[in-house]
């Protein structure tokens, strides 16, 4: 097979100084056409926390820095409100930090001025992933005068929480913009369950994905190389060219990657480091479920006994499944049931954790659950939200 | 000392792999071919594994109780028969290939500022795969699936010592204690037998330290990747970066840093299983088809839809079988296969009251997010598809065809699944759609590299200046 030429190493250094420029460009495109207001604003960006704000319709309540809110009626709408004085001028955009909102929600910013003050003017807001995105208020005829309050407003069909924790209105010149940018590319992405299916890259919602800039960065270089290659009639490099210039995005976009995965092997070693593997259960995010499984496990025999496990969430009734293994556990993974009390043996165990509607008697030792017909079964463990009972 | 009995639990099944291998290797002629060793580590370890739960499967049917010596003994046995065979028929030359090894991964430019980039590669990799171990060593079993389908089974079957069998909620019920259940009882049994086999060897059931072969397969796949890649003619700088990048492409690294589920596994096998038809193409070496054989079983062992995986390779085989029909019979295969999708779903035929309507509905615009814009791949997706752009004329070469087959072959397989059936729904909500896609994308990255390489050929032929022109000198170890 014929040989490839090997690539000068001026080729390299050129090829690497061309992508850095095509890069900054890309960033100064970006900017140039994002930036909704002035480049370089005098205001400073305002934020408003959640305990100023105030739920006028829906229910919820304020935890831990953030609303956790629901539809409280049949319209199915929420709204925050918060009083302000800014001068629109100087805030083209507001942000909301919320999570969890329905795909299908009608979400809308709603605000007054003193300009009209007994008018609530609106406009839509975008939601991705659960998440608003900011609203561009500056070509909006109704943002005007000093604004002297902000709402966000969701109608949604669903019951589910949703949570909101900040606003923030802001100048977005490019400065802070391109903050905004980093920002969101270098967010730290936890392990969560969902880690296993995807991964985002940094914040779960980006204006700018990193990818796309790292892709546009690639195509730009390469075009100036071949301009500068074709007045030269020197092409013979074009595929080492792209080659190095593909890598070199991928390094940049991986550099990111393992930026956040060092990241998280930091939290691991602080989270388990240093532990056996009791300890390192204990620690993990089903502590308290292991603790339980694990008195649980004491009050049966030795040898593997049949046991239905029950929980009213999903998380629980598996976790606490795979806890009891190698004993011969039944769970029913997709719905929070139990079977018939037909299929029940004497000397099989029922574990119950966080699950309503399970009744037990002690006085006649009658368990029931789900309003079917009771077993007989003896209590051997009470605690944190659980029980283990022995049919009888 | 755990560290002791991991090593060796990973090291058993990787010998008895490359002996397998290296048996049935001819001796070479002209010196070890460029990429032998890497290639002979990489793919050893998987046939290892694999063969080592098939041992495990038949000890479970002979009713011998697991342990790590009688699991271990007679494979370490075999591997030292094997190793003695080959030393026997081919002396020093026999076992002389790994003294090269380390002469291989060699930086192959004179250039000083590339003698480091080829070293920062290799140091990128390494980084990355001590971050996965420190992971794996310390983090208990943590994504869903995996304790709610696969370490199941290996709890129980290391408890119990055979391989219990597992059954569906109606059969649990009524088997009175004989069956034990779990969310997918009839899934393939070899993972789970690999975290019994970690356990039998640390003495001990633990469940993070039970998922290292999730991070051997992982070092496995890029070994394979560098040392087939460079079989198969693609210079070592190409070779290695591919490597590079399969170690990060972020998915796989969340699949070896929370184990325990069966897809990257999958992947692994799957791309070393073509990696093994494409060098038999070249060699017709019985090494090469028995791996390629050995791990398309494999495949179907490691996960369900693996059934389907090894099927795409025939495409390949076929067309490799057949040089001068092949393309047009495989053509005429998958023009029968999309005008068959387009009959069902622009139809509704009931055929012994199954319904085979399909709905050809795809959710293009996740489907663009998860592959264009989350960072699940990197820029794969844009690789391969300017790739099969810019080398559009080389696919259908003869050196290109089998994986170019392979790759249609595996596209239509996730098109049809994600376009026509309900699992489009995964697309959307961004679940199984990528760990589906991890099956394949090892693949489509040796189909980027490999394409891309001949593209480079066909460009160079093309804009060469002539042979005396002084700043080109030839890269002797591409032609090895």
């Amino acid at each position: 097979m014929q040989a490839l030429p090997t690539v000068p190493s001026a080729t390299v250094r050129i090829t690497l100084g061309l992508f850095v420029l095509a890069l900054a460009a890309c960033v100064l495109a970006y900017v140039a056409l994002a930036t909704p207001g002035k480049w370089f604003p005098g205001a400073e960006a305002k934020r408003w926390s959640a305990d100023t704000m105030t739920l006028s319709r829906g229910r919820g309540e304020l935890q831990g820095g953030q609303w956790i809110v629901a539809p409280g009626d049949p319209s199915g709408t929420v709204i925050l409100a918060v009083a302000t004085s800014l001068r629109s001028s100087d805030y083209p955009v507001v942000t909301w930090t919320a999570s969890h909102i329905p795909d299908n929600a009608q979400v809308r910013l709603m605000w007054r001025n003193d300009y009209a003050p007994g008018r609530l003017n609106m406009s839509p807001v975008t939601v991705v992933a659960g998440h608003p995105l900011p609203v561009l208020l500056a070509q909006d005829g109704n943002w005007s005068g000093t604004i002297t309050g902000l709402a966000l407003a969701i109608q949604s069909p669903a019951p589910q929480p949703m949570t909101v924790s900040t606003v923030a209105a802001q100048p977005m010149g490019a400065a802070e913009l391109l903050r905004e940018r980093v920002g969101e590319w270098l967010g730290f992405e936890r392990w969560s369950q969902a880690s296993i299916n995807t991964v985002t890259g940094g914040a779960e919602v980006q204006a700018l994905p990193f990818i796309v800039l790292l892709v546009a960065s690639v195509i730009v270089a390469a075009l100036l190389w071949l301009v500068v290659s074709y007045r030269r009639r020197v092409l013979v490099m074009l595929p080492a060219v792209l080659g190095i210039l593909f890598v070199t995005a991928w390094l940049v976009s991986d550099a990111r990657w393992g930026w956040n995965l060092a990241r998280q092997v930091r939290d691991t070693i602080g989270q388990f480091g240093g532990l056996g593997d009791e300890a390192r259960h204990l620690a993990a995010d089903d502590g308290a479920l292991f603790a339980f499984i694990r008195d649980v496990r004491a009050k049966l025999p030795d040898r593997p006994v049949r046991i239905f496990i029950a929980a009213d969430d999903p998380y629980f009734r598996g976790r606490g499944a795979y806890h009891l293994y190698p004993n011969n556990v039944y769970f029913y993974p997709f719905e929070n049931t139990l079977p018939a009390p037909g299929w029940m043996h004497p000397g099989d165990y029922v574990v119950v954790y966080r699950r309503r509607g399970i009744q037990f008697d002690p006085s006649n030792g009658h368990l029931r659950w789900d309003n079917q017909e009771p077993v007989r079964a003896e209590l051997l463990l009470a605690e944190s939200g659980g029980a283990l009972f022995k049919v009888l | 000392m755990d560290a002791l009995r991991i090593i060796a639990s990973l090291v058993v099944p990787w010998v008895l792999g490359i002996a397998v291998l290296l048996v049935v290797l001819p001796r070479p002629r002209d010196g070890v071919s460029a990429g032998e060793p890497v290639w002979l580590l990489g793919a050893g370890y998987t046939v290892g594994a694999f063969l080592l739960t098939c041992w495990m499967r038949a000890l479970s049917l002979a009713h011998v109780r697991f342990g790590a010596l009688v699991v271990a003994a007679p494979i370490v046995a075999a591997a030292a028969v094997l190793l003695w065979v080959r030393h026997r028929r081919y002396g020093a030359d026999g076992l002389g290939h790994f003294g090269r090894m380390v002469r291989t991964l060699r930086t192959p430019s004179p250039d000083r500022l590339l003698r480091i980039v080829w070293w920062l590669l290799i140091a990128w990799m390494a980084v990355r795969f001590v971050l996965l171990g420190i992971e794996i060593t310390l983090r208990p079993l943590y994504p869903w699936d995996a304790w709610i389908q696969w370490a199941t089974k290996a709890r129980v079957w290391y408890a119990l010592g055979y391989m219990a069998p597992f059954g569906r909620a109606d059969a649990w019920l009524s088997a009175n204690g004989a069956l034990y259940f779990d969310a997918s009882p009839e899934y393939p049994p070899t993972m789970p037998l690999l975290q019994v086999w970690t356990c039998l060897m640390l003495g001990r059931w633990d469940d993070s330290l039970m998922n290292w072969p999730w991070w051997m397969l992982l070092l496995s796949l890029v070994l394979a990747i560098y040392g087939a890649l460079q079989r198969l003619g693609v210079g070592a700088w190409s070779s290695l970066v591919a490597a590079m990048l399969a170690a990060t492409l972020p998915l796989a690294d969340v699949h070896v840093a929370l184990a325990g589920y069966a897809d990257m596994p999958m992947a692994v096998y799957y791309t070393i299983a073509v990696l093994a038809l494409l060098r038999w193409n070249m060699t017709r070496t019985t090494s090469d088809a028995l791996a390629a054989i050995l791990l398309a079983i494999a495949c179907t062992q490691i996960k369900n839809p693996g059934i389907v995986w090894a099927l795409t390779l025939v495409p390949g085989l076929i067309v490799i079988l057949l040089p001068q029909k092949g393309v047009r019979v495989v053509a005429a295969l998958f023009g029968l296969a999309v005008l068959g999708l387009a009959v069902l779903a622009q139809t509704e035929p009931v055929i012994f009251n199954y319904r085979l309507h399909l709905d050809f509905n795809p959710a293009w615009a996740a489907l663009g997010e998860t592959l264009f814009l989350l960072d699940n791949w990197h820029l794969l997706w844009y690789a391969v598809i300017a790739v099969a752009i810019v080398a559009w004329r080389q696919l259908l070469s003869p050196a290109l065809v089998p994986v170019t087959m392979i790759g249609a072959a595996g596209v239509l397989f996730l098109f049809v699944v994600f376009g026509f059936t309900n699992a489009r729904i995964w697309v959307s909500d961004q679940t199984t759609i990528n760990r589906a896609v991890l099956h394949f994308a090892p693949v489509a990255l040796v189909f980027a590299v490999l394409a891309f390489d001949a593209f480079a050929r066909r460009w160079w032929s093309r804009h060469a200046p002539p042979p005396a022109s002084p700043e080109i000198v030839s890269e002797p170890q591409a032609a090895a």
